[in-house]
């Protein structure tokens, strides 16, 4: 029998602890996998080792050096252009965010704070909404948008990944509706205008769901595959990285590309990482000191 | 992704519309030209082409030498790699918004003739007679569906040869499939090839005796000819056992595990069933000792047997929803005459269609090419194939070397019985 319950307790945190590191290791080890293949300089698509033999940076000074957007003067021996693919995508993904935060947060504010007609009507018709699949109407988006003339480029992706941000309210309006209406009371008595009330008090406190907001629409644009290879087709230049990627993995590319598509994903991982991190502070902060007693 | 909501979409684009519908401009400029120019009256012409990344630059010089042959036309021509492969899928996503002239492996003909997205050859006298004159009657063949030539034959090499590394396969090794596979296992190392895959795998039947031989009715069934079950199944018994006898020194893997595994150190592969596209990467690989045969034989019942491959070809087609349809005939016309397919043949070992670029030194010189062209002497084409065909054979396929199956005679006869109906029925 198990004698003490101090031995009991060591035994049962032992073994938690055995199969916690053991799903860890299985969860991180295509992470590792990525990273340390990415150094790789030996092999092509397959290799017969887990770990590599031999390390270099070659595959990253590549995917950067056969740019002609970096560098024109490049042989032009091949169509991958990571640094353009990246680029673009960051512009898309900024925009994006500035857009669909503003929306998001707007929407929120107006359904918690304000009283008008048409307001539970709009709160279903958003949520019905919300409840389609996204992808059911992407045909119908490009058509749409060649129509305009506005197939191909990095503008339609801005505009479909933020047109229909403020439908997303439904986590931030839950949110503003914790903050005490007390507090925009007082700010009307003291002469502020509902504006005034959303930029100078309801935001300040509300730095977590910001935050969240502004770190789901800005990875949207880095993760989105399926709308952003239905309105690119062809249009290489104006690829973002995630079919940009999937590009170099195509049947007629994979020999050349495989490592530098290891790199490319890898460096893909950095910008989103940062942002975290970079956001983290302000999402601890907000989350312990949100909230005010009521 | 709620955030991709038509409605709201919608009512934003409508805004938008108004001013977008104003500047679109019709281009109805069908003005008949003189008979002696072969724009017939296009100009400020922009024609877009796809070709498979490792010949973008190669195509986009070709684009420029032909845009220098008309000094007085304003022309623009832009080139955008494309696979071969998923050429037919990404054109008819939208056909307006494709490219005018693109390269297509032949086995989507039927698929895109059915679209009717092609601009026939047939319809263009001149192009007809030049197609006719210059290539190969199997490429001619592989381009014409119901009398009609819908496509410019590019290459004549869409095919796979017997790659192996001279260090532990020699020349003689190489002749027997029982050779290759001593070879291999004397040096430890595999025999790579795509078992799995109803490309490679419709090898084992057809060394048999099996062979396509067209489709027939309403739903394009597909017509096999009168094969002998025992001989066919016989073959496949063969090729059962030598996988089973060698599984340690045999990989089902596709073409870029062959270069990848001979371009590690120390190599992994010393031989494989290589495609055409990629022997580049397995040259690479090998250096000096590279080496490229024709498919080498089996021994069925005491007897070699050659090994039968299907044999495809690269096509240029015509999108008819081009804006500069005569413009784009002339430029794929263009593409795939003698001078280039010979440009193809010598910077990026292409194996032409066209009769003298295949009887020329660029091809004798270059072992991969040869190999290959060597093989489709003993090959079926890839043409006139029902899109049935490829998961039941790519099943047979695996059916014969996964570790636990069973693999004798009736099994194997009933397998391809069932494959056979399988084809035709799905």
């Amino acid at each position: 029998m198990i004698k003490s319950y101090k031995f009991r307790r060591h035994f049962t945190n032992a073994i938690t602890y055995i199969i916690l590191a053991v799903l860890g290791l299985i969860w991180i080890s295509p992470l590792v996998y990525l990273v340390l293949h990415s150094f790789r300089a030996d092999g092509g698509v397959s290799y017969p080792y887990l770990v590599p033999k031999q390390f270099t940076f070659q595959n990253y000074v590549e995917l950067f050096t056969q740019s002609k957007w970096l560098n024109p003067a490049a042989s032009g021996s091949s169509s991958v252009d990571f640094p353009k693919w990246f680029m673009n995508t960051f512009v898309v993904a900024i925009f994006s965010c500035i857009i669909s935060t503003l929306a998001v947060l707007m929407v929120s504010y107006a359904f918690s704070r304000l009283r008008f007609k048409a307001r539970k009507p709009l709160i279903n018709v958003g949520m019905i909404l919300g409840m389609f699949p996204g992808f059911m109407t992407m045909i119908a988006i490009y058509y749409l948008l060649k129509a305009i003339g506005l197939d191909k480029t990095l503008v339609a992706l801005v505009i479909c990944y933020s047109a229909g941000a403020g439908l997303g309210y439904q986590i931030s309006k839950g949110f503003f509706d914790t903050i005490p209406r007390a507090l925009d009371e007082a700010a009307t008595i003291d002469g502020a205008t509902k504006n005034q009330v959303f930029w100078k008090i309801i935001l300040p406190m509300s730095k977590p769901i910001v935050v969240y907001t502004v770190l789901t629409s800005f990875i949207g644009p880095w993760t989105d595959f399926i709308l952003a290879k239905i309105i690119m087709q062809d249009k290489l230049d104006n690829y973002t990285v995630a079919i940009g990627l999937q590009k170099m993995i195509a049947a007629d590319m994979i020999t050349q590309h495989f490592k530098h598509f290891l790199a490319g994903s890898v460096i893909v991982a950095v910008p989103i990482t940062i942002l975290f991190l970079f956001m983290q502070r302000y999402y601890v902060e907000g989350v312990t000191a949100g909230g005010v007693k009521g | 992704m709620k955030r991709i909501l038509a409605l709201v979409l919608a009512v934003m684009l409508m805004a938008t519309l108004f001013v977008g519908c104003g500047g679109s401009s019709d281009n109805g400029n069908t003005t008949s030209g003189s008979s002696d120019d072969p724009f017939y009256g296009e100009d400020n012409i922009s024609l877009k082409v796809w070709a498979p990344d490792a010949a973008v630059a190669l195509t986009q010089k070709q684009c420029d030498a032909f845009k220098a042959l008309y000094p007085n036309k304003t022309i623009s021509i832009e080139v955008i790699a494309q696979g071969e492969s998923d050429a037919a899928t990404n054109l008819l996503n939208d056909p307006s918004a494709a490219a005018d002239v693109f390269g297509f492996a032949c086995d989507q003909l039927n698929k895109l003739e059915k679209a009717g997205v092609l601009s026939p050859v047939s319809d263009y006298p001149e192009y007809e007679a030049a197609v006719k004159g210059r290539d190969s009657e199997e490429s001619i063949a592989a381009a014409t569906l119901n009398g009609k030539l819908l496509a410019y034959p590019e290459t004549g090499d869409n095919g796979y040869y017997l790659v192996y590394d001279k260090r532990y396969v020699t020349d003689e090794d190489a002749k027997t499939l029982e050779g290759v596979f001593a070879a291999c296992k004397k040096a430890g190392k595999n025999f790579v090839m795509d078992a799995g895959n109803g490309f490679y795998s419709c090898m084992f039947p057809f060394t048999g005796g099996l062979k396509i031989t067209g489709l027939e009715g309403e739903d394009d069934t597909q017509v096999f000819n009168e094969y002998d079950a025992d001989a066919v199944a016989d073959t496949l018994v063969a090729f059962a056992t030598l996988f089973h006898d060698n599984k340690d020194n045999f990989l089902s893997g596709d073409v870029s595990k062959v270069s990848s595994g001979m371009s590690v150190d120390p190599s992994t592969v010393a031989a494989g069933i290589d495609g055409s596209w990629n022997a580049a990467a397995c040259q690479k690989a090998l250096g000096d000792n590279y080496g490229a045969a024709k498919l080498p034989t089996i021994k069925v019942n005491g007897e070699d047997k050659q090994i039968i491959s299907m044999h495809g070809y690269k096509l240029m087609g015509v999108n008819k929803s081009s804006k500069f349809p005569e413009s784009a005939q002339l430029l794929a016309n263009y593409l795939t005459d003698e001078e280039c397919q010979k440009q193809r043949a010598e910077e990026i070992s292409w194996g032409p269609s066209n009769k003298n670029v295949a009887a020329s030194d660029v091809v004798k010189n270059n072992v991969a090419v040869s190999a290959i062209l060597a093989q489709s002497a003993y090959s079926i084409p890839q043409v006139n194939i029902s899109s049935t065909f490829w998961n039941p054979m790519a099943d047979l396929g695996n059916n014969l070397f996964k570790e636990g199956t069973k693999y004798d005679k009736d099994t194997l006869k009933k397998l391809l019985q069932d494959t056979v109906t399988n084809i035709k029925d799905e």
